[in-house]
């Protein structure tokens, strides 16, 4: 059963980054672009703490909520899922070489952030989507994003942490205790 | 582990391969969605439309807080003003029958001002920017269909990208480029319309670009901006904005007017989706569908 607690959190997130906007007043918004990267901060956290060095659960998950997003919310279909996967495997490739602690946690969401917003301007900016060039970018749409994001990360962390840790322990540590 | 090197990196090619792949197939303009997409946009918009309700509740009671500061002298103004529009009511109406009476003299009974409304409320906004999307629950089971024009009670905001069953997505238009033109009138005092495109959209300056078909003609700002219903898709005399300035293109061959647009694109809640009545010539549907 908690087998699908993970995608359904997911999926609800998904849900949520449509709705995400409406809660901004536009008074404080301004210029600024800002993009809710939700999906990818809790993957990470379920880099971190759910998946072990041997499991790549986040990473098909981040393929199948990629696209999910490419379909639901652009046009241009394969974007998110490539960046996402991406990304995400350079999270987990990163976690073991860093101890896991609350401020590697921290580090490595501004890493996936930043990694993934950059990539998917460019990919957005080659075929056309995008318009913005760099320097405007990165000041009006990277760094209000990687604020926004550590903002729910902070909201999140406990919340989610505790839960990751409760799963991967049921899930992975039993198995093998039967085993 | 040379093995499993050479494994990542031909993981992660076919993965590169597969981006490409899919982005060729779906850059360019599609009308249709395939069924895979329809029934996912279907299924996440129904849980959209449960998360919307609660939402939307919160942050109108926020708003409403707020325009509650102004109910006293908001109330002084339109009291003054509601007398002026006693008299336009009436003026309106009489100004209808006789149309309608000189219409039926004429036995003409079509016309492209005509249309058929679809209320919709806006139940997500597009995280991604780039794509100026918000989604309306409503659908093809509803009678949306691709390319109908959509408006708010101020005026137009943007024309329906693509429908599925139960949802449809619809392109803002901030998003409006070369591709997605709309025929306009400039309605001028005294004198004859002006004709011209939306070409564009001018982000630096939120305002629609339109291009002017004639060259002559002396704008000042503050004309209001109507689509014509020439294009064949949208209906007539949808209010899409007013002219802030004008200028000479860059080969001085026609004029540019910045348009600001009349409806509030980034917080409009209910929307209503335009079925034009009069039939669509057959090329031009084509035609404009391509464009």
């Amino acid at each position: 059963m908690q087998k699908f607690y993970l995608p359904l959190l997911l999926l609800v997130l998904l849900v949520l980054e449509g709705v995400a906007l409406d809660f901004l007043p536009i008074s404080l918004i301004g210029d600024w672009i800002v993009v809710p990267h939700w999906l990818l901060v809790l993957l990470v956290l379920v880099t971190i703490f759910y998946d072990k060095e041997n499991t790549y659960n986040s990473i098909i998950h981040a393929i199948i909520f990629g696209l999910l997003i490419d379909i639901v919310y652009t046009n241009v279909l394969g974007v998110y899922m490539f960046i996402y996967a991406i990304t995400i495997y350079s999270i987990h490739e990163l976690k073991k070489i860093l101890h896991t602690n609350y401020f590697v946690a921290l580090l490595m969401t501004i890493i996936a952030v930043g990694i993934a917003d950059i990539g998917i301007y460019f990919i957005y900016f080659f075929i056309g989507a995008i318009e913005l060039f760099w320097k405007e970018y990165l000041m009006i749409r990277l760094i209000p994003t990687l604020i926004a994001n550590i903002l729910f990360f902070l909201i999140c962390y406990p919340f989610v942490k505790r839960k990751l840790v409760k799963w991967t322990i049921e899930r992975f540590d039993r198995e093998n205790g039967i085993k | 582990m040379y093995f499993f090197r050479k494994k990542r990196l031909f993981v992660i090619l076919i993965g590169f391969i597969i981006l490409v792949g899919l982005i060729g197939l779906t850059l360019r303009d599609r009308e249709e969605l395939s069924t895979v997409e329809e029934f996912l946009q279907d299924t996440v918009g129904w849980l959209q439309n449960v998360v919307h309700i609660p939402v939307e509740f919160s942050t109108s009671l926020i708003s409403n807080i707020e325009d509650m500061k102004n109910v006293y002298e908001e109330n002084q103004v339109l009291k003054s003003r509601l007398g002026q529009y006693k008299n336009l009511l009436y003026e309106v109406q009489e100004l209808k029958q006789d149309n309608e009476e000189l219409r039926n003299v004429l036995d003409k009974t079509e016309s492209i001002t005509d249309y058929q409304p679809i209320q919709a409320s806006v139940i997500a906004r597009s995280p991604e920017p780039a794509f100026h999307q918000v989604k309306i629950s409503k659908g093809k089971q509803h009678g949306v269909e691709s390319n109908m024009a959509v408006i708010t009670g101020n005026g137009m905001i943007g024309k329906v990208q693509s429908a599925a069953q139960f949802t449809s997505t619809v392109l803002l238009l901030s998003g409006f480029d070369r591709s997605n033109r709309i025929s306009v009138d400039v309605a001028i005092e005294d004198k004859k319309n002006v004709s011209g495109f939306i070409v564009g959209f001018d982000e630096e300056s939120e305002s629609l670009l339109l291009e002017l078909n004639t060259y002559d003609v002396k704008l000042d700002g503050g004309e209001l901006v109507v689509s014509s219903g020439m294009g064949g898709v949208f209906p007539r005399s949808l209010e899409i904005g007013t002219i802030e300035e004008v200028t000479p293109d860059k080969y001085g061959l026609t004029q540019i007017a910045h348009v600001t647009p009349s409806a509030n694109l980034s917080n409009s809640d209910h929307v209503i989706v335009v079925n034009r009545l009069a039939l669509q010539p057959e090329d031009e549907i084509t035609q404009e569908g391509e464009e």
